[in-house]
């Protein structure tokens, strides 16, 4: 189903309306200078449209950072009900509509997860076109138009917006409202084309994916991953902001009343040194180097990891919120490939006393390709 | 619309599913009998709530057990036979195995399973089966012997070889006699190092599992299947190879700590598998292109 429609940005506020008709509203949210996240929203100009990338992924509205699954009491043990409401999240870029797809196909998987499903099937998905800066690749890696089971999508065309209509969902919404869209006029398609003709050539870091499965397999011994990992914290940021990192632990916590408690579901990095241990203190993956390889070559494989997919979409929030600088996926696979760095030229040489890294923190990008990587 | 679209995306529509149950929720189980076989190992039976759900229970699969405000812990099934009862070898080795040790007959705990994938019996219809254990892995390679003797017929000779690290860890003794009295199948038992007050009394040799394999008569038309610590299958397949043995013809049970059991926690994830739904029990070969699974 693919419906387009138009619609006037200074007459939003009614958009808005038709959005909490349906549900609670969800937009990214200016919540320092230079972070945004996904918030609860009661008027459109709390929206901060400018938003790139969210602290946090829109994977947190279904897979909960903390989340009971069980409880169990004297009269024994009991299923916990995902709490659901009706919701909206609007502003989700392309990026994460395909990171979204993967965490449905993962959590679809026999046998199929119901706290996951029941939030999903409650949200409406309204996504918004974006303008990459240096950390996106969602070009390199396929995902960069709007993909998996989202309901609307808005281009930016000048002064309306161009409705992509892509369940039954979205085209009630729209319908209850007939007389405010209207039908696209050649002009508009003209606009809306040239708009993500402009958007393909915008993006300043690619690589060829197409080999990506093949490159990870041979360069599994390679020294990348030493002279990377051996920079690494092990600090785990790379994995919440991730918008397919699924992976998560099982905990329990009793309460005082010694017999009664939940079984809650967190979510876990397996860049933490336990998260490969077994009995007996056995860690498969004891150092860092084993570590960051493992969470590389997850994201990057592909085809032979369980869901078929490799579970990058581009968003670069790795990139960006790694205080080690080593997230770097594009310039990663570029070195992995043999081909030169790309060098993320806006900003200051390196000062005495920056980390050597590009961690974008402290204003040290290296003049060094090799070193950058 | 120009994209580059260099990977195919399959969507999936969140519409098309129903309401399902929880795939964590566990079925209660009543802890019948605890039996001491060394200092930390005990064997456990629990009474299940609902017998059918483990009915199909091959060997080499596991469950998960829980312990209500303590956690969930992956524990190989110990009994070939799981008509009502299901046996639990333990190791008192962390936080949920050290309450398990607490608790007394009538006590409940939470068991759901069986996972995974455990040793291919049929493929070892009639074919010479060497069953190889060292340590606690001894567990799951009871299940595979008390399915085996219960179908005697059906399979060639049985080889047992069972290894570990100090005489007194000996695990199953008195099941071991019964064994060892049997003239339709070998055991060779062995420990590197003699510590504790008596011998065993069963017959044992000092030695490495390695040092068994020698011994015995393996023809390389034997199966073999192997569970034990992580260290032992690059030394013990490398010693089966010299015996004939192709990876073809090797299954391994694969240790990783598998927190949902489902595919989806990513905890045992290893190479491109979940070790939870495509494992724990491996045939060598299939090993072979995932990085990180053993050294071999």
């Amino acid at each position: 189903m693919e419906r387009t429609a138009t619609f006037k940005k200074d007459q939003f506020e009614q958009f808005f309306c038709l959005l909490k008709s349906f549900g609670k509203v969800f937009a990214p949210v200016r919540v320092s200078e230079k972070s945004f996240s996904f918030k609860s929203i009661e008027s459109p100009s709390q929206i901060a449209f400018e938003a790139l990338r969210t602290i946090l992924p829109p994977k947190k509205f279904f897979f909960q950072q903390h989340e009971p699954i069980l409880s169990y009491d004297e009269n024994g043990i009991h299923e916990v009900k995902p709490e659901t409401q009706q919701q909206v999240i609007f502003g989700v870029h392309p990026c994460d509509l395909a990171g979204l797809g993967i965490m449905d196909k993962v959590y679809t998987a026999s046998p199929p997860d119901p706290h996951y499903i029941a939030r999903r099937q409650a949200t409406m998905l309204v996504g918004l076109s974006c303008m990459p800066d240096k950390h996106c690749f969602c070009k390199s890696m396929g995902t960069d138009s709007p993909t998996s089971d989202y309901d609307l999508f808005l281009t930016d065309i000048g002064d309306k917006y161009f409705v992509q209509i892509h369940s039954a969902n979205g085209l009630n919404l729209i319908e209850s409202m007939p007389d405010f869209f209207s039908r696209p006029e050649a002009q508009e398609d003209q606009t809306f084309k040239d708009f993500w003709t402009t958007r393909d050539k915008a993006f300043s870091s690619h690589f060829e994916s197409e080999n990506l499965p093949a490159i990870m397999d041979m360069e599994w011994n390679s020294q990348v991953w030493d002279d990377l990992g051996n920079r690494c914290l092990s600090c785990g940021n790379c994995t919440p902001v991730c918008p397919t990192c699924y992976c998560f632990d099982m905990v329990d916590v009793a309460s005082l009343h010694a017999n009664r408690g939940e079984r809650v579901r967190e979510w876990d990095s397996c860049q933490f040194v336990g998260f490969a241990k077994v009995a007996g203190d056995t860690n498969f993956r004891p150092g860092p180097v084993d570590r960051l390889k493992f969470w590389y070559r997850h994201k990057l494989h592909g085809f032979e990891d369980p869901h078929g997919l490799p579970t990058c979409v581009g968003c670069g929030r790795c990139t960006e919120s790694c205080p080690a600088g080593i997230d770097d996926i594009v310039n990663v696979v570029l070195r992995l490939q043999g081909k030169p760095s790309i060098l993320v030229t806006d900003k200051k040489k390196t000062q005495a006393g920056g980390c050597g890294t590009s961690c974008g923190d402290c204003q040290c990008d290296t003049a060094d390709g090799d070193q950058h990587a | 619309m120009v994209t580059a679209s260099a990977i195919p995306q399959m969507v999936i529509n969140m519409h098309n599913h129903t309401p399902c149950q929880s795939p964590f929720l566990p079925n209660q189980a009543k802890l019948r009998s605890i039996t001491p076989m060394s200092q930390d190992n005990y064997l456990f039976e629990f009474l299940l709530d609902k017998p059918e759900e483990f009915s199909s229970c091959m060997p080499g699969q596991f469950v998960q057990l829980w312990l209500p405000g303590v956690g969930e812990s992956p524990i190989s099934v110990c009994s070939g036979r799981t008509d009502g009862t299901l046996e639990l070898c333990v190791r008192k080795a962390g936080r949920v195995t050290g309450a398990l040790f607490n608790l007394t007959e009538g006590d409940w705990v939470g068991l759901r399973g069986p996972y995974g994938i455990g040793f291919p019996i049929d493929d070892y219809l009639g074919k010479d089966i060497v069953l190889i254990a060292g340590g606690l892995g001894i567990a799951p390679i009871r299940s595979l012997w008390q399915y085996l003797l219960d179908r005697r017929e059906d399979f060639g000779k049985i080889v047992l070889i069972y290894g570990m690290r100090h005489s007194q860890q000996l695990l199953f003794r008195q099941e071991l006699k019964l064994l060892l009295r049997r003239s339709d199948m070998r055991v060779y038992i062995a420990a590197e190092e003699v510590i504790g007050p008596d011998l065993p009394t069963v017959s044992w040799q000092l030695g490495r599992v390695t040092d068994m394999i020698k011994q015995a008569e393996i023809d390389p038309g034997f199966v073999a299947a192997i569970c034990g610590p992580p260290v032992m299958y690059k030394y013990v397949v490398e010693e089966l190879k010299q015996k004939g043995l192709s990876p073809s013809q090797i299954w391994l049970s694969i240790e990783r700590h598998m927190k949902c059991a489902v595919g989806k926690c990513g905890h045992c994830f290893v190479g491109g598998t979940f070790t939870c739904r495509d494992g724990p029990v491996f045939r060598m070969d299939s090993l072979r292109f995932l990085p990180e699974v053993i050294e071999c």
